[in-house]
């Protein structure tokens, strides 16, 4: 029977590591039965059967910094399935069905200055934006990232900030926390303050935000100060996601289905629905 | 002959129960106590041809309240998925035009999904009888507004219940074969198409139109409703029961559940009903709740059913059943949100 597209597949954790007290970066198997080829922007829905099932951002995509065969995930532990997930170690079993989530042509993006602007958990999904950039560098100008979060210890991806910020001469990658403790050498105050610091040609730029829901109005609007397109600012939103497939109506922002129109939207596609940021 | 009408005598209703049970599960109205509810008929079960409307839609037949959506179970430390097994399809006898409306509606929205049928399949291999209505069957019903007093569609067979006969017609070629099968029935005589036609024409007169604009304009009016005021007037008294979702027969949101048996080794995970004015709805994990306030959930569901439906699927999601209003401890009215928000002109 056709509901069979909400019957996930197996899939085994091939590493875990802790990002932070919360946060669990995993590498895990992409499911096999059907094509899987996901776009940034797109994400999955993960369970644990008698649990429960959440959807949850691609991280890192098969072949662009995930290894063939494979996807990333970051999970935080926010509820009774995420306890269980962020507690599984290399060779537990994941539950995961999709990719769900519109597909953007990437071609649109190439020749354009590029701006990443990715606050706390949002860093997650912006990661296979970035990935995909820095492959194909030679097809982009300026690259900027800036990435917020509360602390130091709350910064995820480490590793990749550190590699991203050793490659300066092609990428410029900016962070920030809203707050320290003595020892912190880096910045402190909130994202928008890194706005400052990136002055790319907004004529031929395109920038891609993710952050919590406090986050976009303004951003969006420094961008559109700095003389953005609405049309070339993307969002990537977050809301409550059942079924992935454009059904169970949780999702819905306005007329949309968040799983299947969005969660990549233009700001100029949502900027008149009142319930979008 | 084209849409024949064959006099249908009431105690055959038991054939036809027969007749379709041999393909169907077969639902209609039975009466429950003080209300009406869809049951499963057999040969012999009293129907209620004569019933009001019932609380639930017959959307609890295509979209049940609660619906397996497979069955896991561990071994050798993994789970297995069984999908549920194949199902009769569905027969329904006696539907009024608000509930056919509310069939259309659901699958104008299921077909929308290209990737799950399972509703739009129920839906596409049901019979339906649809049944006439010759007063309105509660006060708060605005069908006639609705443009759905006078729908057939999607029925294979109609009935008009004339008090001493029944009248049937076949609308659809699975209809005229269901009549062919059921045999002996003898064409309407001119006197009862007369008295069938004398009654259409007067039915209007018990059905009083409350809207002076023409329902294909809500979009537009409710576009221009966006400020929070009129919804606040009718979210300060919402409880966020959510009863207006469920007797709703457009209706399409629900919540995915797992349950498990007690060892955590097999279980299913279900599909069941939800709604966009019960709490939380909007949640997402960490809190954050995207439509927190009654004004904003209140909104959205009538903007959901006079706005986004019809941009998005071709139809208004409101039926014009009255059942939301019936059934609102407080009354809330969507019939009177349209009236103030499509005005006198």
């Amino acid at each position: 029977m056709a509901q069979a597209s909400m019957i996930p597949e197996a899939c085994t954790i091939l590493e875990a590591h802790r990002e932070t007290e919360k946060e669990v970066h995993f590498v895990l198997e992409a499911p096999r039965e059907r094509p899987f080829q996901p776009e940034p922007g797109q994400f999955v829905m993960v369970s644990v059967p008698g649990i429960g099932e959440a959807p949850i951002s691609l991280a890192g995509l098969p072949g662009e910094g995930a290894p063939e065969g494979a996807i990333e995930l970051l999970i935080r532990k926010a509820g009774r399935l995420t306890t269980i997930v962020t507690r599984m170690v290399a060779g537990d079993t994941l539950y995961v069905r999709g990719p769900y989530g519109r597909r953007v042509d990437w071609d649109q993006f190439e020749g354009s200055n590029v701006m990443l602007i990715a606050g706390g958990l949002g860093l997650a999904p912006l990661r296979p934006f970035v990935r995909r950039a820095l492959l194909r560098r030679d097809r982009f100008r300026h690259i900027d990232i800036l990435v917020g979060a509360r602390s130091p210890e709350d910064l995820l991806f480490r590793d990749d900030l550190a590699a991203w910020k050793a490659r300066r001469d092609d990428v410029r990658t900016l962070v920030t926390v809203d707050a320290a403790a003595d020892g912190w050498g880096g910045r402190i105050g909130v994202i928008t303050t890194l706005f400052d610091h990136v002055h790319p040609d907004a004529e031929d730029a395109v920038a891609f935000i993710c952050g919590p829901p406090v986050m976009y109005r303004h951003a969006i609007r420094k961008l559109l100060a700095m003389g953005f397109y609405e049309n070339r600012v993307w969002l990537t939103l977050e809301r409550r996601m059942k079924c992935g497939i454009g059904l169970c109506g949780n999702c819905q922002m306005n007329g949309h289905y968040l799983c299947q129109q969005g969660p990549l939207f233009s700001y100029r596609e949502v900027r008149h629905m009142k319930e979008a940021v | 002959m084209e849409h024949e009408i064959y006099r249908f005598p009431r105690e055959r209703l038991d054939d036809l129960v027969e007749r379709l049970e041999r393909e169907y599960r077969v639902v209609a109205p039975v009466r429950k106590g003080d209300v009406h509810g869809w049951e499963e008929v057999r040969r012999g079960t009293p129907i209620a041809l004569d019933y009001p409307t019932t609380m639930l839609p017959p959307r609890q037949w295509f979209a049940p309240p609660r619906e397996v959506l497979f069955r896991f179970q561990r071994t050798a430390g993994r789970y297995r998925f069984e999908p549920p097994p194949p199902e009769r399809p569905l027969a329904l006898i006696g539907v009024h035009g608000c509930d056919l409306t509310g069939l259309r509606v659901m699958r104008s929205f299921h077909e929308s999904s290209c990737r799950d049928r399972v509703v739009t399949d129920r839906l596409d291999q049901s019979f339906v009888v649809g049944l006439a209505c010759w007063e309105p069957c509660l006060a708060e019903t605005f069908c006639r507004d609705m443009g759905s007093l006078d729908n057939e569609t999607p029925a294979d067979l109609y009935l008009w219940d004339l008090g001493e006969v029944l009248l049937l017609k076949a609308i659809k070629p699975r209809g005229r074969e269901v009549i062919a099968d059921l045999g002996g029935l003898e064409a309407a005589t001119a006197d009862e198409q007369v008295a069938l036609r004398r009654r259409l024409r007067g039915r209007h007169d018990a059905f009083p139109l409350h809207f002076k604009f023409q329902p294909s304009k809500l979009p537009v009016a409710l576009e221009a409703a966006e400020s929070d005021i009129l919804w606040e007037a009718s979210a300060e008294r919402c409880l966020s029961c959510g009863r207006c979702n469920i007797v709703c027969p457009t209706c399409t949101c629900f919540d995915v559940q797992d349950v498990a048996s007690l060892d955590g080794e097999s279980g299913e995970r279900v599909r069941v009903w939800h709604g966009c004015q019960i709490p939380g709805f909007a949640r997402v994990a960490g809190g954050h709740d995207f439509r927190p306030t009654r004004t904003q959930q209140l909104r959205y569901r009538i903007f959901r059913k006079g706005k986004y439906m019809p941009e998005r699927y071709g139809m208004v999601g409101c039926t014009g059943c009255g059942r939301c209003h019936k059934h609102c401890p407080t009354h809330i009215s969507i019939r009177d949100i349209f009236r103030q928000v499509g005005g006198p002109a």
